[in-house]
């Protein structure tokens, strides 16, 4: 029974020369391989806000508040990183290009207050002209006349979207008009309004 | 034995105790029987065709509760599921245990889940849910409704 | 006659998800035994019926922190089976891939607890050393070393860097060497025979009598393997061996495992080396109605998942069955009759997963005494040492080595 315990004790010696598997963390900080799927990051630049990652988000982890205040609409979007999983879904469902939010390789997401464990991003509302209710993000309609190309001209709260952000109209030609019966044809409205105003219910 | 043995074998020997077969796909065949007659076949199935039991699943079909027992022919590949419809109001089906242990905790975990009663079963206490569930409240049917008023479901955001 | 009541659990570091044992002792020797189970339920089955058929993935691989892989493959081969779609062979073999990583790592994870259990910290070292490397692979392939959010009904999500292939195969060779030391320091050690040799019986009767799956009705001689058994995954398109041994003790369930965790290091090298071009998605939108059955062979045997759906985009039912939930009756006649010392290491041998907590009453029917799960892993450790003394065995200055280097 003595030799086949050189081969073990083989094993024991490389062991001590190798040393241990693990590496030395708190000292030497530790660089996570590239295709590691840490903490999804919003881009400020990329997102539009079209909320297809809280739709997609298997754990509910991505949520949103639109804030009306003062004529000033404003959707927050929370990406909670405590109930996050890192599936990757949201990235993956993203209308951007799969840039607007973007797994990270950032792993050390420890929170000593859990009610901080989340990151969120601020984009722009637009709000239907007649009743006040929130249409979409502004550069989710932005997006959307992109890809529509002349094609968004059928459509007031698309076009006038997109002519604001090219500088070309400074408000709605329209509200400057006087209300009568047509003026709310030519107004950024909400797909309720809208259906309302064309049908004439 | 190949699949049109194995078939065949339980159409002739079950002759009206059989009451559709579906021939889903090759290795797929579902069976609906006669719920009184679900002894004597999944004691046939088990113990003389030589299957092996992979589970039994309870379905509430609003209309009637469901049960699928299936079993696995490992040497031909072939799934056979035995499909019994129990009564919607009192569910009720002779117990599978005394043929083997395998049905013990499955039936154990139906009748506390969904609610049916396994005539005979030697042990029949709660598998799966705590003391604290309440009695006759079972999970996996249609009507259940939400008994715990203090659980929070989400964050307060939409 | 005086019995003790002995119970194990709910938190005991033998599971991995909670359990609670009764094993009523007659002095040393277990006379019976009862299980409560449920600690750890969570509702997966109704919370899959609230989810859509792509999100519920990500649910169910929740289900279990080792076999992350093996219920989301069981479910997606059952939605498949349903929808009728034909996956990508590129994408089998990405499946094959992660499902035989997750087999090596549960297996070392298993073979390192068995030996703690036994008083081999060494072994305990060593194989959670190796499992390192797997886990490396895994994070290398998937992004994470579990959960690996690979699978997607009809596909897999991502595909792999080719860049990564040589790195990963040098990993795996590095495995082999130690693995195979490992697996023969098992077959001669006498200590090892002693403890497990006869030791927790499941006979081939038995076996097919509870329907146990994996390597656990394996050891006893059934060979039933759902790799084997049906045509899945990159399974039939190479050369590998289905492990099967006749004693059924826990020798031999040690023993199934240590040489599958061999095998399936050849079906990873194989799967590497010749993983086919292609696309890596059939394309599978929606699911139509009808019903499904999907099965995977885990690492601790056949994984059943049972999906109707209705044509909408949710399932009308989702049924689970992990292998544990076959796999843990058979304590039933296998522990019987055992050495109470012996019982912990018998449990252990159906590997139903484990867990970190410790926590353990050993009560007699006076009254109530409450101490640490450590208690009787440190019995089934005392129990090793007297084998190796009346082997004539002296304690060996390798443990104390192995132990200094991790």
């Amino acid at each position: 029974m003595k030799l086949p315990k050189i081969r073990e004790l083989l094993e024991a010696v490389k062991a001590l020369v190798v040393g241990p598997y693990t590496s030395r963390f708190p000292r030497k900080p530790h660089v996570p391989f590239k295709s590691f799927r840490g903490q999804p990051q919003f881009n400020e630049d990329f997102c539009v806000g079209c909320l297809a990652c809280e739709e997609v988000c298997p754990a509910g982890a991505i949520g949103h508040n639109d804030a009306v205040s003062g004529g000033k609409a404003v959707r927050t979007i929370y990406h909670y990183t405590d109930t996050c999983i890192f599936c990757g879904e949201c990235e993956a469902a993203c209308i951007a290009d799969h840039k607007g939010i973007k797994l990270s390789t950032e792993w050390d997401l420890a929170f000593f207050d859990r009610n901080r464990a989340f990151e969120s991003i601020d984009r722009d509302l637009v709000t239907c002209e007649r009743c006040g209710a929130v249409v979409a993000a502004r550069r989710h309609l932005q997006w959307i006349t992109d890809r529509l190309g002349e094609l968004a001209f059928s459509s007031p709260t698309l076009y006038q979207t997109k002519l604001k952000e090219l500088g070309l109209i400074d408000d709605n030609p329209a509200a400057v008009h006087r209300e009568n019966a047509r003026s709310d044809r030519l107004k950024t409205l909400c797909a309720h309004c809208r259906r309302q105003t064309t049908a004439g219910a | 034995m190949n699949r049109q043995a194995v078939l065949k074998s339980l159409s002739s020997r079950f002759q009206g105790d059989i009451l559709d077969v579906f021939d889903k796909s090759p290795r797929r065949v579902f069976m609906e029987i006669k719920p009184s007659a679900v002894v004597p076949i999944a004691r046939y199935v088990f113990r003389d065709l030589g299957a092996r039991f992979n589970i039994a699943t309870g379905t509430d079909m609003r209309t009637h509760m469901e049960i699928l027992y299936h079993f696995t022919f490992e040497e031909i590949d072939l799934l056979v599921s035995l499909r019994v419809k129990l009564s919607a109001q009192k569910p009720e089906i002779e117990s599978l245990t005394p043929i083997s242990e395998a049905f013990n905790w499955i039936e154990r975990e139906m009748a506390e889940l969904l609610g049916i009663n396994f005539r005979g079963h030697p042990e029949m206490k709660r598998l799966l849910l705590s003391k604290a569930w309440p009695e006759k409240v079972h999970p996996l049917r249609r009507d259940y409704k939400e008994w715990d008023k203090n659980a929070v479901r989400n964050r307060g955001l939409t | 006659m005086k019995k003790t009541i002995i119970p194990i659990g709910p938190y005991h570091p033998l599971q991995e998800e909670p359990e609670y044992f009764t094993l009523t002792v007659d002095g040393e020797t277990v006379v019976d035994i009862d299980a409560e189970i449920g600690y750890n339920h969570r509702g997966i089955e109704k919370l899959s019926e609230l989810k859509n058929f792509d999100q519920s993935t990500f649910v169910i691989e929740r289900i279990c922190g080792i076999c992350s892989t093996s219920h989301p493959y069981a479910y997606v081969r059952a939605l498949e089976d349903i929808a009728g779609v034909e996956v990508p062979p590129r994408a089998r073999y990405i499946r094959t891939i992660i499902a035989e990583g997750e087999r090596l790592h549960s297996h070392l994870l298993w073979l390192g607890l068995a030996g703690h259990f036994l008083g081999y910290n060494t072994v305990y070292m060593w194989a959670w050393k190796l499992r390192e490397e797997i886990l490396d692979v895994m994070e290398i392939v998937s992004g994470n070393r579990n959960n690996y959010a690979m699978f997607r009904p009809g596909g897999v999500r991502r595909d792999i860097n080719p860049d990564d292939i040589p790195i990963v195969l040098k990993k795996i060779k590095k495995i082999v060497p130690t693995l195979t030391m490992l697996h023969k320091a098992v077959r001669d050690d006498p200590v090892l025979h002693a403890r497990t040799k006869g030791i927790g019986v499941l006979t081939k009767e038995e076996s097919i009598n509870f329907s146990a799956l994996g390597p656990t009705s394996r050891a006893s001689g059934v060979a039933r393997d759902v790799r084997k058994d049906t045509v899945y995954g990159a399974y039939h398109e190479m050369d590998w061996k289905m492990i099967v041994t006749e004693n059924g003790d826990v020798f031999d369930k040690v023993v199934v495992r240590m040489l599958e965790m061999l095998e399936t290091i050849k079906i990873l090298q194989y799967c590497f080396t010749h993983l086919p071009a292609g696309p890596i998605d059939s394309g599978l939108k929606g699911i139509p109605a009808g019903e499904g059955i999907g099965t995977h062979e885990a690492p601790r045997g056949e994984t059943f998942h049972y999906v109707r759906s209705d044509g909408t985009n949710r399932p009308v039912r989702h049924k689970v069955r992990a292998p544990t939930f076959m796999n843990l009756p058979t304590y039933k006649a296998t522990v019987k009759g055992s050495q109470l010392a012996d019982a912990v290491i018998i449990l252990a041998a159906i590997d139903p997963c484990y867990c970190c907590t410790e926590r353990m009453a050993i009560r007699d029917p006076g009254g109530k005494r409450l101490f640490d799960g450590r208690e009787l892993v440190a019995l089934s450790q005392r129990k090793s040492k007297l084998v190796q003394e009346q082997l004539g065995i002296r304690e060996l200055p390798l443990d104390a080595l192995g132990q200094v280097a991790p």
